[in-house]
């Protein structure tokens, strides 16, 4: 078992303290959920695990390496195997959905070519098979911007399978979808956890997908946590706590 | 699906490079024959070049060298820039004034007669066309060597770019505020002043002080073919080879216009606010 | 009660906004008299001059006659005849235009790469940013006619000095300017290409250039327009092009020749013009299907 350790990470930003000691260990191939208020810090803890954000204090270990550490070539293998999909998408719109699907096998297999524009045929057949298990082929030469909000987070999610990552990370992926699109997307995680082992670690802001999709949720709660267990285990007083409100 | 499957699904995709993006093959190539070309037109070398870059050494050298500091001639530098920013000043007022009866008269607005707007307009496109150094060696010749050549130059190039300016400006207009005063009977003359004129002021002023900033630098270079300010002192000094001085006023013009600029992008940034 | 202090707020505006006008209006006025006390303008240096221009425009001015228009090079009064040097100007007008050209490809393409550490959002540290920057800065802040004049000095009388004059200008503008575009982009692609491990070269090309390189290229067709009329002139100090052939004409008094070469340059100038003008238009619709 390789679990992730995070170890007493704490996060400031000039006068705030975003994160404020958190000890965590995210087991392999299960979804975690982490949940809480906007502000909460669940963003910033994501973008430390592949250091999109800096930790001011505190480690992060996985498979014997201290993540916190790395620099340089190490960092981006790193950042190879812990693939990202963001709230916004974050794919090139004026590409086609190949190319950016493509895009994501540059951290593990880099070519100088690829600065050119070309990517090997290898390479080409792998993203169609990825874009396959999403049934979106037929958008293959479309602009990305073109496609619907939930299309482009399921080429995202096409995207990160071209790293052959062991951690998915997604950062509130589901924020900017319609209920039906929302669906599908949490299907598509739950089945490359499934089908391929990828440990998956998901902010959510809310609760209902957040239970019902994950095997373990973590609560955050001002830079802290505040639960950690099983869905089922989530009761009223700590929601209340978390949100603020009652339980949505 | 085997990988053969896949390429036979797609053949968009796995078709040679050529097919797939025509264009951005053919301009590359074109950028390239025409590199080769161009080093065979204008003759380039390597060797001119390291020649070149020889020669160059010396002169940096002097650039940063600075001897007799304090007998250098100050007078004629302080006197250059104050020229200069005068004649920046009187072209950029004249012009904008000139500009506004132009600017109107070649617009769809006020002149409603095609063929006088027509020629209004080809008229400032001719005097855009002709480079406002060559407009300053023409008035060096009719009133001489010195600043006046360099104002009128900078007064005429400019009055053909704000005129036009203006015009797009008169045209782009909103018409509601022109439609409410024509059907409440106003003559035409206080249709343009109360209807046009108040929209259209802050970007005069507006684009006056940006062409000041630019003006400022004209203003430098026309120097250079006798019409006055700090350009000419820079030119003299350059062919004498006093490479220092002249590294120093260039400096000073590169402040000159930094201050220009700053200035011009805060009183600008007010006008907005108001 | 709440008229009046509203009736006061107004009143107090008002006066403001009169203060500032009749204060602009004044510094406009000493303005004008200082400039042309520094310039010495006044009106006789002004009126001797104008008869002076007009005596010079009808100078140089042709001396076409309608009978003979169309008749050959050595009949006075045809158009032959005023533009007897045709040949010559088409040379150095074909050399004008391919300095323009050179210059323009090799400043945007090395305004390219530094633009890319002159953008806050895009360099590699601050060191590099200031720097190049600076740089920049210094290339785009010097007029190109001083740096022609140098190169004159060392490379030789020639299109060679502008060209190089032109390229270091372009440079500095046009990085400039592309560090803008840069800075105004959205970083999400670019955060997502650091995500799955790409290195800096990688978060240029797949996250930021997809994204700017439509502006880019309307910049750069502009500062070839920009370009072109700057390479008429370069020759007055030597660097080649159909600006030498003007100087000379102009100085030598060749009077005809001289609207003969300024017409040329207008109807070039307008030409670049409107061809660059008409692709800017398609390639940015083109890119905005």
């Amino acid at each position: 078992m390789k679990p992730l350790r995070i170890r007493n990470l704490k996060k400031k930003f000039k006068d705030t303290v975003a994160i404020n000691g958190v000890n965590l260990e995210i087991e392999e191939g299960k979804i975690t959920g982490i949940i809480g208020r906007s502000g909460s810090g669940k963003s910033t803890l994501l973008r430390m695990i592949n250091r999109l954000i800096e930790p001011t204090e505190g480690t992060i270990e996985f498979n014997d390496i201290i993540i916190t550490d790395i620099k340089g070539k190490a960092l981006r293998k790193w950042r190879s195997e812990c693939a990202m999909i963001f709230q916004q998408f974050n794919l090139v719109d004026r590409l086609d959905v190949l190319t950016n699907v493509l895009i994501g096998s540059l951290g593990r297999n880099y070519s100088f070519l690829n600065l050119f524009g070309y990517f090997s045929k290898e390479e080409k057949i792998n993203a169609l098979r990825n874009l396959n298990r999403f049934e979106l082929t037929e958008k293959s030469l479309q602009r990305s911007g073109t496609l619907s909000g939930g299309q482009q987070q399921r080429v995202a999610i096409a995207r990160a399978l071209m790293q052959k990552p062991k951690i998915l990370l997604a950062d509130e992926p589901i924020s900017s979808l319609d209920p039906k699109n929302s669906k599908r997307v949490m299907d598509d995680m739950l089945k490359i956890n499934r089908e391929d082992g990828i440990t998956v670690i998901c902010n959510l802001h809310s609760l209902e997908v957040a239970k019902k999709y994950c095997d373990r949720l973590i609560g955050l709660s001002e830079g802290e946590v505040v639960f950690d267990g099983k869905p089922n285990e989530l009761t009223a007083d700590i929601s209340k706590k978390l949100y603020d409100l009652d339980d949505e | 699906m085997t990988n053969q499957e896949i390429i036979t699904l797609h053949p968009k995709i796995f078709s040679p490079l050529w097919k797939r993006s025509p264009i951005k093959i053919i301009v590359s190539l074109l950028i390239f024959l025409y590199l080769i070309f161009s080093i065979k037109y204008f003759n380039i070398s390597i060797t001119d070049f390291i020649n070149g870059l020889n020669k160059m050494k010396p002169i940096l050298l002097s650039m940063i060298t600075w001897n007799d500091f304090l007998s250098w001639n100050f007078n004629s530098i302080l006197v250059g820039i104050l020229q200069t920013l005068a004649m920046a000043f009187l072209g950029t007022i004249a012009a904008s004034v000139i500009s506004i009866p132009l600017g109107l008269l070649a617009s769809r607005q006020v002149m409603k007669i095609n063929l006088f707007r027509f020629i209004i307009r080809r008229f400032l496109d001719f005097i855009r066309g002709v480079d406002i150094l060559i407009w300053a060696l023409i008035f060096v010749r009719a009133f001489g060597l010195g600043p006046l050549s360099g104002v009128l130059a900078i007064f005429v190039a400019d009055t053909g770019t704000l005129s036009k300016l203006y015009s797009e400006a008169a045209d782009n207009s909103d018409n509601k505020q022109i439609e409410g005063l024509v059907s409440s009977g106003s003559s035409k003359l206080s249709t343009i002043r109360f209807g046009l004129i108040p929209q259209v002021i802050p970007i005069f002023i507006s684009q006056s002080l940006y062409f000041f900033e630019s003006n400022s630098r004209s203003a430098v270079i026309l120097g250079i073919v006798g019409a006055g300010g700090i350009g000419l002192q820079l030119s003299e000094r350059m062919k004498a080879q006093y490479w220092d001085q002249a590294f120093f006023i260039i400096i000073i013009i590169l402040i000159m216009v930094a201050l220009i600029d700053r200035l011009s992008r805060f009183l600008r940034e007010k006008i907005i606010n108001d | 009660m709440n008229e009046i202090i509203l009736n006061s707020h107004n009143k107090s505006l008002i006066r403001k906004k009169r203060f500032w006008n009749i204060s602009l209006i004044a510094i406009i006025l000493i303005g004008i008299i200082l400039s042309s006390i520094i310039i010495d303008i006044n009106s006789s240096n002004l009126l001797n001059g104008i008869p002076r221009l007009g005596d010079y425009v009808s100078q140089i001015l042709p001396s076409l006659e309608s009978s003979n228009l169309f008749l050959s090079p050595k009949d006075q009064g045809s158009i032959a005849y005023w533009y007897f040097n045709l040949p010559k100007y088409l040379k150095l007008l074909f050399e004008t235009f391919n300095m323009a050209l050179l210059a323009t490809i090799v400043g945007s393409t090395l305004a390219l790469f530094l633009s890319f550490l002159a953008a806050k959002n895009t360099s590699p540290n601050s060191l590099v940013f200031f720097t190049i920057r600076r740089i920049l800065e210094f290339f785009r802040g010097v007029p190109e006619i001083i740096f022609a004049i140098l190169f004159v000095w060392v490379l030789g009388i020639g299109p060679l000095a502008g060209i190089i004059a032109m390229t270091l200008h372009t440079t500095g503008s046009l990085g400039k300017l592309f560090s803008e575009v840069h800075e105004n982009s959205n970083n999400k692609p670019i955060d997502a290409l650091k995500a799955s491990g790409g290195n800096w070269l990688s978060e240029m090309k797949f996250g930021l250039l997809p994204q700017v390189l439509p502006n880019l290229i309307s910049y750069v067709l502009l500062r070839f327009e920009i370009n072109i009329r700057a390479s008429t002139i370069l020759g007055f100090v030597g660097a080649g092009g159909i600006g030498q052939e003007l100087y000379l004409v102009i100085n030598f008094n060749y009077y005809e020749e001289v609207s003969a070469i300024i017409l040329l340059i207008i109807l070039t100038v307008i030409s670049i013009d409107l061809f660059s003008g008409y692709l800017r238009k398609n390639i940015i619709g083109v890119e905005n299907d």
